[in-house]
């Protein structure tokens, strides 16, 4: 076999033992890692309704297909779990180095289930592991504990994956980072690996993708055309150039940037935090994942000095920017810093502070429950002290690290309508109002609201528009207005669903593959095949993300999740208060409307939202039948 | 008049600069003046005149107007 390593590791850290497992062919080209791969493990391994802090919960580290390829962008790997955000299937990706490391040590992923008695770290050399104690890292910041664990293992180059102070302290939305700059943020799921004792898996390996590839001339030479590529295409150019962060005056001019917790669509300061200041206040150096060209990353300069953490890309600067009415961006940055040592998504994070700032200015929370705070949208001292206090689950924070959700039910009166969550995660800084299929990922997405479902309603708005064009490999030719739903427009996002769920299975960046970005769809078979030597179609690869997409569905239903869940915050059906889309809402008959068109599409049951018989037999996913027949 | 080029429209500027100054004698379409510069006009999705939302395809501008152009925003 081709293209994998077709190894995982799976450590027990109850007992302390440690196996390798092989994968067939057969089973490998069905579920070719990622996303699926793991959506397969979660389904088959993990007993319905496990208490997701329970030493039961299964943890699975999956490398995509791809993770680690000398092509621009295939860097990313996937970290899942129950969630303890949602209940439900927990999935977050990243990428950096520790996947390709992981690779190279020869290693497809590390399946984790148990709890050790003590804090360990797992360390993978090669096709050798351990697991070692961690009590002395227990309780730090990431960057100590990146440092403690190269320097006792006496290798600077090794590839760190870790939790920090918060997963240790179960806060609900901590995150999972590599090199203290790639972030497995979203779902909670580093306080999943906090649950298990776990506080970091240390990677080494010497392998090369190259030696695993069906065809590896035919893949460098696809890996070296994409890199020359990555400065003649304006959308990968400006990745380079801004970065994410140079989202934030276009979506201000467009008013669809999340201000004030999604009541408003315009920030009145916005010259205070948009990417001329970024540059000139805050940039120091751009950076770049494992072997990318688009090199989107950028370094920063906090309080006079270079930050260990990397620097805030567009949903920090949105979530503690404008959505919580700040317009300072050395705080904005501070805010970073601090989530990145203490671990904690800063979506989730920036978007429940701006909840608890909205709570606060209708006396749902009061001076009495923030320990003194004044914590009114604006204020900037009082955010950063938040933070710390949710990291160390102290205070207000306490509170506050259940996600906004958990939240709002303690706090009571009008907060339920002030937490902008979907299935019990915080909304992206994407205002739905103005890019309805950005919605219906909110709304459908298994993992809650998540804006990398599909590629945003934007880019298909004009004929002839590049991005358009590059998407008509995969059958999508028509320009449709951002604010429209219906037919054309649900047949667009499942086209898009599919290829984005591909990506998650094997390993490509969102900021890779056309139509958000610059590699050709037939770019990206071409690799899946000179990888594997499979020669799929542009059929077998959609229907790889589709089939991928529907054992997360499965394991929601197994969870109970219904047609009701795939919903919208209240406060998205009402109009936008001020900016460019002033008074807009989404509708909401049509809203529910699409949705039906849309299940039926996937060949969901309209009426509860789960694959049918005939879907999963499609999907070779038979097996499953009972899984929603038990559900019903 | 000054023009300012936001997102993936930068590219297609002059020295791919985000800025810059060009003379008008008269009130010209912006379409024109886009057209002049090498911006492709399916790629401006958002245009704003000294802060207000037009439309590209119909402004017309003035030696003296700020001009924004941005291109689709898109995720991630």
């Amino acid at each position: 076999m081709y293209g994998t390593t077709a190894k995982i590791l799976r450590v027990d850290l109850t007992n302390g033992t440690i196996e390798t497992q092989t994968l067939s062919e057969d089973f490998y080209r069905m579920y070719p890692g990622g996303k699926a791969l793991a959506g397969y493990i979660l389904l088959t391994e993990l007993p319905p309704h496990t208490e997701p802090f329970s030493p039961e919960n299964v943890m699975v580290f999956a490398n995509g297909l791809l993770t680690g390829a000398p092509v621009s962008t295939a860097t990313r790997y996937v970290v899942s779990a129950r969630s303890p955000l949602t209940g439900g299937y927990g999935e977050s990706e990243a990428g950096g180095f520790w996947g390709p490391e992981l690779k190279m040590a020869g290693w497809e992923a590390i399946v984790v289930k148990g709890k050790a008695p003590k804090p360990v770290y797992l360390w993978v050399n090669g096709d050798q592991a351990e697991i070692r104690p961690a009590e002395h890292l227990w309780g730090q910041m990431t960057a100590e504990v990146q440092e403690s664990i190269r320097s006792e293992l006496g290798d600077d180059k090794i590839r760190v994956l870790q939790i920090g102070p918060a997963g240790e302290k179960l806060v609900r939305f901590a995150g999972i980072t590599n090199d203290l700059r790639h972030f497995n943020g979203r779902n909670g799921l580093g306080a999943v690996m906090g649950s298990k004792n776990l506080r970091a898996i240390a990677v080494r390996g010497n392998q090369r993708y190259q030696s695993l590839a069906y065809d590896a001339k035919t893949l460098m030479a696809i890996g070296g055309k994409l890199a020359k590529t990555v400065k003649e295409n304006p959308l990968s150019w400006d990745l380079q150039e801004r970065g994410t962060p140079g989202l934030v005056e276009p979506l201000n001019t467009g008013g669809i940037l999340p201000t004030r917790n999604f009541r408003q669509g315009a920030f009145e300061n916005v010259d205070e935090v948009k990417w001329e200041m970024y540059e000139k206040t805050l940039l120091t150096a751009r950076r770049t994942c494992y072997a990318c060209a688009v090199r989107c990353k950028r370094e920063v300069a906090v309080e006079g000095r270079e930050s260990p953490y990397g620097g805030p890309e567009y949903e920090t600067v949105g979530a503690f920017g404008p959505n919580c009415g700040v317009s300072d961006l050395q705080a904005i940055a501070k805010a970073n810093e601090l989530c990145n040592a203490y671990m904690l998504d800063s979506i989730s994070c920036g978007a429940t502070i701006a909840f608890a700032m909205e709570c606060f200015e209708h006396g749902l929370l009061t001076l009495e429950d923030t320990g003194g705070l004044d914590l009114r949208f604006g204020n900037a001292e009082a955010m950063l002290q938040v933070i710390e206090l949710i990291g160390r689950r102290e205070g207000i924070g306490d509170l506050l690290a259940e996600g906004c959700k958990r939240a709002a039910e303690k706090i009571g009166g009008d907060a339920p309508f002030f937490a902008m969550q979907v299935k019990g995660q915080e909304l992206a800084m994407h205002e739905p109002r103005g890019k309805f299929n950005v919605g219906m990922g909110y709304a459908i997405s298994e993992i809650g609201a998540d804006h990398l479902v599909v590629a945003h309603d934007t880019a298909f708005a004009k004929p002839e528009a590049i991005q358009l064009k590059a998407a008509a490999p995969l059958g999508i030719t028509q320009a449709l207005p951002p604010r429209s739903l219906g037919e054309e427009k649900m047949e667009m996002f499942y086209i898009l669903e599919r290829w984005g769920s591909l990506e998650k299975v094997t390993g490509f960046c969102f900021f890779g593959p056309a139509p958000r970005s610059f590699i050709p769809p037939e770019d990206v078979l071409q690799s899946i095949n000179a990888a594997t030597g499979w020669n799929i179609s542009m059929d077998e690869a959609l229907t790889i993300g589709e089939r991928a997409t529907n054992l997360a569905r499965l394991f929601n239903a197994r969870e109970g999740f219904t047609r009701k869940d795939d919903t919208l915050p209240e406060r998205l059906f009402t109009g936008l208060e001020n900016g460019a889309l002033q008074g807009q809402a989404i509708p909401r008959d049509e809203f529910e409307q699409s949705l039906t068109i849309l299940y039926q599409k996937k060949g969901w049951d309209p009426q509860t939202g789960l694959p049918t018989p005939e879907k999963l037999r499609a999907l070779g996913l038979e097996w499953a039948i009972d899984v929603v027949s038990s559900n019903q | 008049m000054k023009l300012y080029a936001g997102g993936h429209v930068t590219f297609y500027m002059p020295g791919r600069k985000h800025t810059l100054e060009i003379s008008l004698s008269e009130p010209t379409p912006l379409r024109e003046v886009l057209a002049r510069v090498g911006i492709p006009l399916p790629e401006v999705a958002l245009t704003a005149v000294n802060g207000e939302l037009v439309e590209a395809e119909t402004a017309i501008v003035s030696d003296s107007d700020q001009v924004r152009v941005f291109s689709a925003v898109n995720g991630g």
